[in-house]
């Protein structure tokens, strides 16, 4: 997982806003959810923008990870 | 340029990657049907006009917006993601200023210091406009509150409010649109509401960034390069392909950018002082892979944390015990903690690193439009670009001086800015034709009517094995560029033509999969072109800097048939 969490969310819809790469959306109870986990650049822009601190994020990718070497 | 490949050529030197990007590709859906949930009759048209659209929300936008305002055009400001909060700039945290009262060099003096790091590949123009203006465009920052919060939305819409510079955001702009041989606006769609945007322009200053190919371990995943392919589209000029930017990543979960840069991310900004610097080229690739890419760490070092290795990237004199976050030093443009305590390992990098973390991107301020003048201006007449989707080599090839990145895309956004309101004040607006938009409309929304295609996540992880490993694009050689075109060809002929989406999110993922792809050929092909090694461009089977030849800069730019040109332009010379 990128983004991992999500609890306490209040729906003010700010983390949808913020993500660079548009991985959280609001659902049809209008709260943040991980939508696209894929996409997670593991960047916590969301998390520090969160005015409730609702967002845990873990730093492992979802999808096998491209290096230049190892 | 004899870039072309047989097929036999192809086969014969490409074996490896078949194995890389079967690999590259695990656990993503390729092929596949498309269950879109949208249809293309449901998307709305909107149109808009102003004098000068501002494309992007990072710092070289806010300064455009700003300064084209209140030069007194009518402005509308467009970002893909919120201001403030998207490419580079929310990461970026030390900015350089040059006070003239207590600096310890001339203006003249830095020049010259940058342009000896830079081996002359800088133009000295820029370098000069950087530390002429950053005090006054600090200033203004600092007015702002930007120095006051790690988090930059808020100081960057108080002078945006302010103005009442109207802004839309998590707009992804897919074209730019000619004509009669001007820019007359661009396009692009909403990724919230089923909306597609013409805009009309009388100019277009491109703030896009720079990008990379959605790498692992740097926030650059949603900067694509797209402002750079659309002017390339319709017939601009770009350059600076063949640089790399050599920032490494962490051993251990090398994805997480904010784990790889420790607690850096959430500092407030400061400012940087005059420290010239020959940092974050490909030494520590070079390194890596001269010894069999053992375990790296950051610093002076073989590549098991012994001696170092003979050869590699030449450093110019007076600037050669400097190494990525090794003794004295501090990695490069804006990226770092600026006043911090000298050397050490960037925060968070102490342990095994492993490069590859910005692969596709190339020095900051050195890969973009070619400027044809010092106002920021393309060879497009009303079509502009500041910052890093400004070729403007205000650095040169090698990062040259700690936080210049993000002083230069301020100082340049203000210059293209007030230059595009002087341009649009005696400009008159050109028409979009109807035939354009309804063509433009329909290739952007194509991926969603597919019934079948191929997944650009999947076509994404092909390209990152193909042009991430080590051999490729930090140590190059001729056979293996030659091997990694053939298949970035192959992906921009067969592939690219077939990518499918389900709904707007994946959309953006399809256009920017385009615009990586173009990059990885135009980044191969410099790279081929440019025979000798200098500054972030090392080549294993010409290792020598060639004044000879190679005291120039390589310009891209579309021929009348579609095809990929290249042309040389003479260091400190206009195009």
């Amino acid at each position: 997982m990128a983004i991992n969490n999500i609890s306490g969310c209040i729906g003010c819809g700010v983390c949808v806003k913020t993500c660079p790469t548009d991985v959280i959306r609001l659902n049809s109870k209008g709260k943040a959810e991980i939508k696209y986990p894929e996409d997670c650049q593991i960047c916590h822009l969301c998390r520090m923008y969160c005015p409730v601190d609702a967002i845990t994020i873990t730093p492992e990718k979802s999808i096998p990870v491209i290096v230049s070497w190892g | 340029m004899g870039n072309n490949i047989n097929r036999r050529e192809f086969i014969s030197l490409s074996g490896g990657f078949a194995g890389m990007a079967a690999l590259a590709s695990m656990g993503i859906s390729g092929w596949g049907d498309n269950e879109a949930e949208l249809t293309v009759d449901e998307i709305e048209s909107k149109q808009h006009s102003c004098d000068v659209l501002v494309i992007g929300g990072g710092m070289a936008g806010l300064f455009a917006a700003i300064k084209a305002h209140d030069a007194g055009a009518k402005v509308l400001f467009v970002s893909k993601g919120r201001l403030g909060s998207s490419g580079q700039t929310p990461f970026a945290k030390g900015i350089f200023e040059y006070d003239p009262k207590n600096a310890k060099l001339t203006i003249d003096e830095f020049v010259e210091k940058v342009s000896l790091s830079a081996i002359g590949t800088n133009n000295r123009v820029y370098t000069r406009q950087l530390a002429e203006h950053s005090k006054a465009r600090v200033d203004e920052l600092r007015e702002w509150g930007f120095f006051e919060s790690p988090l930059y939305n808020k100081s960057f819409s108080k002078p945006i409010n302010e103005r009442q510079i109207p802004l839309m955001e998590r707009i992804t702009i897919t074209n730019l649109i000619k004509e009669n041989g001007k820019i007359a606006g661009a396009a692009g769609f909403s990724i919230d509401e089923k909306e597609v945007h013409f805009f009309n322009a009388k100019s277009v200053i491109l703030c896009t960034g720079a990008g990379g190919f959605k790498p692992n371990g740097f926030p650059i995943c949603d900067l694509t390069h797209d402002g750079t392919i659309m002017a390339y589209n319709i017939g601009a000029k770009v350059t600076g392909k063949e640089w790399n930017d050599g920032h490494p990543a962490k051993e251990k979960n090398a994805a997480a950018s904010f784990d790889g840069w420790g607690d850096m991310f959430l500092q407030k900004p400061s400012t940087t002082d005059i420290n010239i610097r020959h940092d974050l080229g490909v030494d520590m690739n070079y390194q890596a892979y001269v010894g069999g890419g053992g375990s790296m760490r950051m610093g002076p070092q073989g590549p098991n944390g012994g001696a170092s290795v003979k050869g590699g990237p030449q450093r110019p004199a007076g600037l050669d015990n400097q190494m990525p976050g090794g003794q004295g030093s501090k990695p490069e443009g804006g990226k770092r903690p600026p006043k911090g305590k000298e050397g050490g390992a960037p925060p968070g990098m102490s342990g095994g690193v492993v490069g590859g973390s910005s692969a596709g991107m190339s020095i900051h301020k050195s890969e973009g439009l070619v400027p044809i003048n010092d106002k920021c201006e393309s060879n497009i007449p009303g079509l502009y670009a500041a910052g890093d989707a400004l070729g403007s080599h205000m650095a040169g090839g090698i990062y040259t001086q700690i936080g210049s990145s993000l002083a230069g895309s301020a100082v340049q956004g203000a210059v293209a800015g007030e230059a595009a309101a002087e341009y649009s004040g005696k400009t008159e607006i050109q028409k979009l034709s109807k035939s354009k938009i309804n063509t433009i409309q329909s290739e952007i929304f194509a991926p969603l009517k597919r019934e079948s295609g191929y997944s650009p996540a999947w076509v994404t992880q092909t390209l990152q094995g193909i042009m991430i490993p080590n051999f490729v694009l930090y140590v190059k050689k001729e056979s293996i560029m030659r091997a990694a075109l053939a298949y970035v060809v192959e992906l921009r002929e067969s592939h690219l033509p077939y990518l499918r989406a389900k709904d707007l999110h994946e959309l953006r993922l399809v256009h920017e999969t385009r615009n990586m792809i173009i990059t990885a050929e135009m980044k191969l092909k410099a790279s081929l072109m440019r025979k000798e090694s200098r500054c972030s461009h090392y080549r294993m089977d010409y290792p020598e800097i060639d004044h000879e030849n190679w005291d120039a800069w390589i310009n891209i730019f579309k021929g009348d048939n579609g095809e990929m040109l290249f042309e040389k332009q003479a260091f400190d010379s206009w195009s």
